[in-house]
């Protein structure tokens, strides 16, 4: 027999669930869900009544796994010595590839990244913690964001169509880094000169009071 | 046997989740979060206790997912991640979570109802966040998680006729509340 106070609460269930987490709590949770693990695959290979097959040849089977390392160790240290460094020859082709896809772009970008590294040059002049600037984490993170966002769109160069497009994107991906350093750069010479400023009437209020 | 596999809704979200897509992730969060973290409040009575419950659920059902084979619902097995952390919460700041004589169901009067036509779900949920802990434990995973008293026996520890007399003694507590003048809103 069901009684009143279940009838009541069932009939009314979605009433009861007045709370809400608070917005940003998907933030934590997201930092904290680990990278994708690659499943590992296991190959199990049963004998059966044989068993012990795998006993009797463990010796063997390290000693074909000794083997074989020994032997890929061996022909990458040689492909090593003979062959330039990999990394770099893959890079360097890849610049290749963009430079017929989308000429403009490399000129461009090579203007842009030195222009933000000077200007983060400058930035790390100032002592951040010292000036009091909040919110530096914020805008790293904004950057972090907009490198990302680039590396995408450079990825998405070798598939499009339409490399415009795409270009116009990185372009203004770069211009809104710089914009955004300009604006750090514009606030942390403002502190400094409100710094100045309160100094210099400290001083004069000293000098005046003497 | 053949085993029945319950066919999810969000299979095709989950199986994108089992592959760490970050989007599907957030998807299943945004469907789920906000009944779980009711389920959560419900058990902690306590706003960022729930939370920190919601949170080390979450993680550990995106961790655990591979373990989660679809033979209930997602919600159902989520839940069951929840309300497990909730009960874990307030074990670690309490000593004892449900301080259960033996007693059996038979030494407790059948409830009168006699003014449940002035029952409002605000004044019920209110009642129920002034119950003891171990009441409203028993209590919220019964009436409003829709456990039953051997599930709600295991969750806890104890036997199920522990469950269903603690679930008689906290809904009699629950309908004194209701009764006490500041209640009669």
């Amino acid at each position: 027999m069901r009684d009143k106070l279940e009838d009541f609460v069932s009939e009314h269930r979605d009433e009861f669930d007045v709370f809400e987490p608070r917005p940003d709590l998907w933030q934590n949770i997201c930092q904290e869900i680990p990278a994708p693990e690659k499943e590992a695959k296991v190959i199990n290979i049963k004998f059966g009544e044989r068993a012990s097959f795998s006993a009797d040849f463990l010796f063997m089977r390290i000693a074909a796994a000794v083997v074989l390392l020994l032997g890929c160790g061996l022909t990458l240290f040689l492909m090593k010595q003979n062959a330039p460094d990999a990394n770099t020859m893959m890079a360097a082709s890849q610049q290749q590839v963009i430079s017929n896809i989308a000429p403009e772009i490399v000129e461009v970008e090579a203007y842009y990244v030195s222009e933000i590294e000077e200007m983060k040059g400058e930035l790390s002049e100032y002592d951040k913690k010292i000036l009091g600037l909040s919110g530096q984490k914020e805008i790293d993170r904004e950057l972090a964001r907009l490198d990302s966002s680039y590396m995408q769109l450079k990825k998405q160069l070798y598939t499009t169509p339409n490399t415009e497009e795409i270009v116009e994107a990185m372009v203004q991906n770069l211009q809104i880094r710089i914009e955004v350093l300009n604006r750090q750069l514009e606030v942390l010479q403002n502190i400094k000169k409100m710094e100045k400023t309160i100094n210099a009437e400290l001083k004069e209020n000293e000098t005046t009071n003497i | 046997m053949e085993t029945i596999s319950y066919q999810d809704v969000n299979s095709q979200v989950i199986d994108k989740c089992k592959e760490g897509d970050n989007r599907a992730q957030y998807e299943l969060y945004k469907l789920y979060s906000k009944a779980m973290f009711n389920v959560s409040m419900r058990i902690t009575n306590d706003y960022s206790e729930a939370e920190d419950v919601l949170q080390e659920a979450f993680i550990s059902a995106f961790k655990n997912l591979h373990t989660y084979k679809g033979e209930a619902s997602f919600g159902s097995w989520l839940k069951k991640i929840v309300v497990n952390a909730a009960i874990n919460a307030i074990r670690k700041r309490r000593s004892e979570l449900v301080p259960m004589d033996e007693r059996t169901i038979g030494d407790i009067a059948e409830e009168t109802y006699d003014d449940d036509s002035e029952w409002k779900v605000e004044k019920v949920r209110k009642a129920i966040m002034k119950l003891p802990d171990g009441y409203r434990v028993v209590l919220s995973l019964y009436l409003l998680e829709g456990f039953d008293h051997a599930e709600i026996g295991d969750i806890l520890g104890v036997t199920e006729s522990t469950s269903k007399s603690q679930y008689s003694r906290a809904k009699k507590k629950l309908l004194e509340i209701m009764k006490e003048p500041q209640f009669a809103v």
